[in-house]
């Protein structure tokens, strides 16, 4: 029989031992949160999970700290044509790959012809903006793509198949792969186990373990372009629940992980905690379906919506101070034009908006949502409420795994209540254009089944765009038409949270949708020992 | 004995063939598209990239090629792979299925030693304040849902208190040691044990008082035979009997896991893989985890009936 103070002394000895190991170690739920990948993933079949995949692979470009722009990554800088359709982009030198082999021109050609090549399983969430030649290309009628070249080894020339004046935005996700290293077959960039096993790239970190369902060990890269990383080891750890990531921060086990934001402002009361927040880049607002209700089609009726709901109530107290209202579908100040419609809270109001209008009270109207978290079942409770209170009788409907199928059908809805992440530096609004989503068809063809045709005006005049100026109030002028014609009911956009032990230092997190990648500077990075 | 084992085992063919088609049409009839999983609904997306998704996956195939296409390839030994991770399905089902059987025999096996020995001992001490107390907390056991002993256990002995870790199965960056994992173990397996320790209580309890009051067990303690013999010998392998049934019945939960302790302590295992499978919609592990699962049900199945034979002299399946 095993002597029991023996096994103390040892349970105790690998304790402390695992301890003195973690010295330079920072260990984080990276891809626990809407940013996250629900599983471990490599680059270009990624669903999100930047944060991490930005760690051991590089873009050209990346988003800035605050997502609100760009950042150099492989590329130092770029222009463009004058209408838009020939990027030049210098490329930074003196770049190694993590086996010392030179970062040049001929990489970045290489990784679009992996990814675009005709039998790829490739598939980024966010898609590089259509080059001359591709479509050829991926459907087998061409050897290459005619509209990338490397002209040297530090400059590379991509041609548009249109006009693309925010083509450095799409490029954000698409991560440079080694052309001397990448040795699976485009058909395997999903089964490969070259990510995880023997991946190169050229990020601060380089692989170092993998355990299945369990971690990911990152090394600092020695020769990073932008100084070698300070902490021993980067490891990302997988939970399955969020609930199970926060209480291994708070046993000390990890030393960061996304919390909800009921969760995250309690922790960040704690002085051993630091709170990291920002905006969601989601705005959570209320679609209208114009084909199965004509009277959503009354403006008076949609007005009554906005009145009918205390939002300012909602944002500030039910969700905790953790949302923001909104005036139009884009979540972003800079976006909005100086002077909009508040629609304050008047349920008066709102009832007499529908009485003018002829809604009938009587009715229930169905809401359908994908959104199953608690942030929202507490907001769809008060707005429900606000809502009966007017004489609006809602039922919220949560469908989490049929929502996409029904919600493009465009027969199957009355009312969404769902989100939609903007992009601040891309052109978001295919909802609202004929023929802009998947399905759609016919005069009305837009999501919400009806024609926009003053928006659509704006649109043609923002795409080609390039002057980001004249572009920022174009984009207000879209805000300011949805918010005084009430298109939807625009909700708020929600703050998100990312929680860090206080002890860390350079640390630095953004809810960047996705994940990013974003400029996080995690060579800076350092763990207590 | 050796041909009932041969009949059950033919018999499971069909049974297994019958079972996958049942679940494959059951994904097939659930609402929604399978493409649906893959497209992040706060994200505008467009037809061709959606097809692109539909294609990739075989998804636009008709229902009877798409299952013809997946037996054919299990036939081959082949499971195909997960639409989630783009992982061999095969590979990752037997790494699953290793963490949930190492934890959740962990727990039947404590379980059943430490229930079947406080059911005889209450058994014995009907009506004392023992057997009330035992009893009580057996109902406390049986009652309690995981997920809430779980919290509260890890909130307890990590957090509190910190004992032991907050989840996972090792301390990563250090070599594999049987010390280091134990710990790991310890609070997942307390709490499945739990109700385990409860139910085997109770069963053994109330088997034990239906044969000590047989006549066979009062001519043994008339012929002067000591308590403990009359107990242990006599009495015990008659009221094991019933608790074979139910270790029986406990031995899928050995493939299956348990979703929310697994969830609650990180532990990577069959239960909460085979809730992202269902949500992610991801058919080819859906299905290879359900094969597995159903042939390592009628292996149990098969276990237990055998176990009745040895157990019982009198039990023949000739």
């Amino acid at each position: 029989m095993t002597n029991p103070l023996r096994t103390l002394i040892a349970l105790a000895t690998a304790l402390l031992l695992s301890a003195s190991l973690a010295a330079g170690t920072l260990i984080g739920a990276f891809d626990v949160g809407p940013g996250g990948s629900p599983v471990p993933s490599g680059p270009w079949y990624n669903t999100a999970g930047n944060t991490w995949i930005s760690k051991m692979w590089t873009p050209l470009v990346s988003l800035n700290e605050t997502a609100s722009g760009l950042s150099p990554q492989l590329a130092t800088s770029w222009e463009a044509n004058d209408d838009y359709t020939v990027w030049t982009f210098t490329l930074r030198e003196g770049v190694t790959w993590h086996d010392g082999e030179a970062f040049t021109a001929d990489d970045v050609v290489f990784t679009w012809h992996h990814a675009f090549a005709p039998e790829s399983a490739a598939s980024p969430e966010r898609r590089p903006a259509d080059l001359v030649g591709q479509e050829a290309y991926s459907n087998g009628d061409a050897d290459t793509i005619a509209g990338i070249e490397a002209l040297d080894d530090y400059t590379v020339r991509f041609t548009t198949a249109e006009p693309a004046p925010r083509f450095p935005n799409t490029l954000t996700q698409a991560y440079i792969l080694p052309e001397h290293a990448a040795d699976f077959a485009p058909s395997e960039f999903q089964t490969t186990d070259w990510w995880f096993t023997d991946a190169v790239g050229t990020g601060p970190f380089q692989h170092d373990a993998f355990v299945p369902d369990e971690s990911w060990t990152l090394v600092p890269n020695p020769g990073y372009w932008n100084g070698a990383p300070q902490l021993d080891r980067l490891i990302n750890r997988y939970f399955a629940d969020e609930t199970a990531a926060i209480l291994a921060l708070e046993s000390g086990d990890i030393h960061f992980t996304y919390a909800s934001g009921d969760v995250a402002v309690g922790l960040g009361e704690q002085p051993r905690f630091e709170l990291y927040d920002g905006p969601s880049g989601v705005t959570n607002y209320m679609m209208f379906n114009y084909r199965t209700n004509p009277l959503f089609d009354d403006i008076r009726v949609r007005q009554a919506f906005l009145h009918a709901i205390d939002r300012e109530t909602i944002a500030e107290v039910v969700l905790n101070g953790t949302a923001q209202v909104v005036p139009c579908i884009v979540p972003f100040e800079a976006y909005w034009p100086e002077t909009y419609e508040t629609y304050d809270y008047d349920p008066e109001r709102a009832r007499s908006l529908l009485a003018e209008a002829g809604w009938d009270s009587s009715q229930r109207v169905e809401v359908k949502t994908y959104y199953g978290s608690q942030f929202h079942a507490d907001a769809m409770a008060a707005m429900q409420q606000f809502l009966a209170e007017a004489g609006l009788n809602v039922d919220f409907i949560v469908d989490s795994e049929g929502y996409n199928s029904y919600f493009y059908d465009g027969r199957n809805w009355e009312i969404s209540y769902r989100g939609l992440g903007i992009d601040i530096n891309a052109f978001p609004y295919s909802f609202y254009e004929r023929g802009g989503y998947p399905g759609s068809e016919g005069d009305t063809g837009t999501l919400m089944g009806k024609a926009l045709p003053e928006l659509e005006a704006i649109f043609a005049e923002a795409r080609p765009e390039g002057d980001p100026e004249q572009y920022r109030s174009l984009m207000q002028d879209v805000c300011a038409w949805q918010n005084e014609n009430a298109l939807e009911a625009y909700m708020w956009t929600a703050v998100r949270f990312g929680v860090a032990d206080a002890e860390l230092e350079g640390f630095y997190w953004y809810p960047a949708p996705a994940g990013g990648p974003y400029e996080d500077h995690p060579e800076r990075w350092s763990a207590p020992n | 004995m050796f041909n009932y084992a041969v009949r059950r085992i033919l018999i499971s063919i069909p049974v297994l063939f019958a079972v996958t088609v049942v679940v494959f049409l059951l994904i097939e009839i659930a609402p929604g598209d399978i493409a649906d999983f893959f497209i992040n609904p706060e994200i505008n997306y467009d037809e061709e990239s959606l097809q692109a998704i539909r294609e990739r996956f075989g998804l636009d195939d008709p229902l009877p090629v798409r299952y013809a296409i997946w037996i054919g390839n299990v036939l081959q030994g082949d499971l195909g792979y997960s639409f989630l991770s783009g992982e061999p399905v095969a590979r990752v089902v037997t790494r699953r299925f290793l963490n949930t059987f190492e934890l959740m025999s962990a727990a039947l096996i404590i379980g059943l030693v430490l229930g079947v020995l406080l059911g005889i001992f209450t058994a014995v001490r009907q009506y004392s304040f023992w057997d009330y107390l035992f009893t009580g907390l057996s109902f406390l056991g049986i009652a309690m849902p995981a997920f809430v002993t779980g919290i509260l256990v890890l909130w307890l002995f990590a957090i509190i208190w910190p004992i032991f870790p907050a989840g996972g199965t090792r301390t990563i960056g250090i070599e594999r040691s049987f010390l280091d994992h134990l710990q790991y173990l310890v609070l997942p397996v307390f709490v499945l044990s739990l109700a385990q320790i409860a139910t085997f209580m109770r069963y053994t309890r109330f088997s034990m008082l239906d044969v000590l009051g047989q006549d066979y067990v009062r001519t043994a303690r008339g012929k002067g035979l000591g308590p403990a013999i009359v107990q242990v010998r006599h009495a015990l392998p008659n009221a094991l009997m019933p608790v074979i049934t139910v270790v029986g019945l406990s031995l899928p939960v050995l493939v299956v896991g348990a979703v929310f302790t697994e969830t609650i302590f990180s532990w990577p295992g069959m239960g909460t893989l085979y809730l992202s499978a269902v949500n992610a919609r991801d058919v080819p592990l859906i299905m290879g985890l359900n094969l597995f699962i159903a042939v390592m049900v009628l292996a149990a199945n098969l276990l237990t009936d055998l176990a009745y034979g040895v157990v019982d002299p009198r039990i023949r399946y000739d």
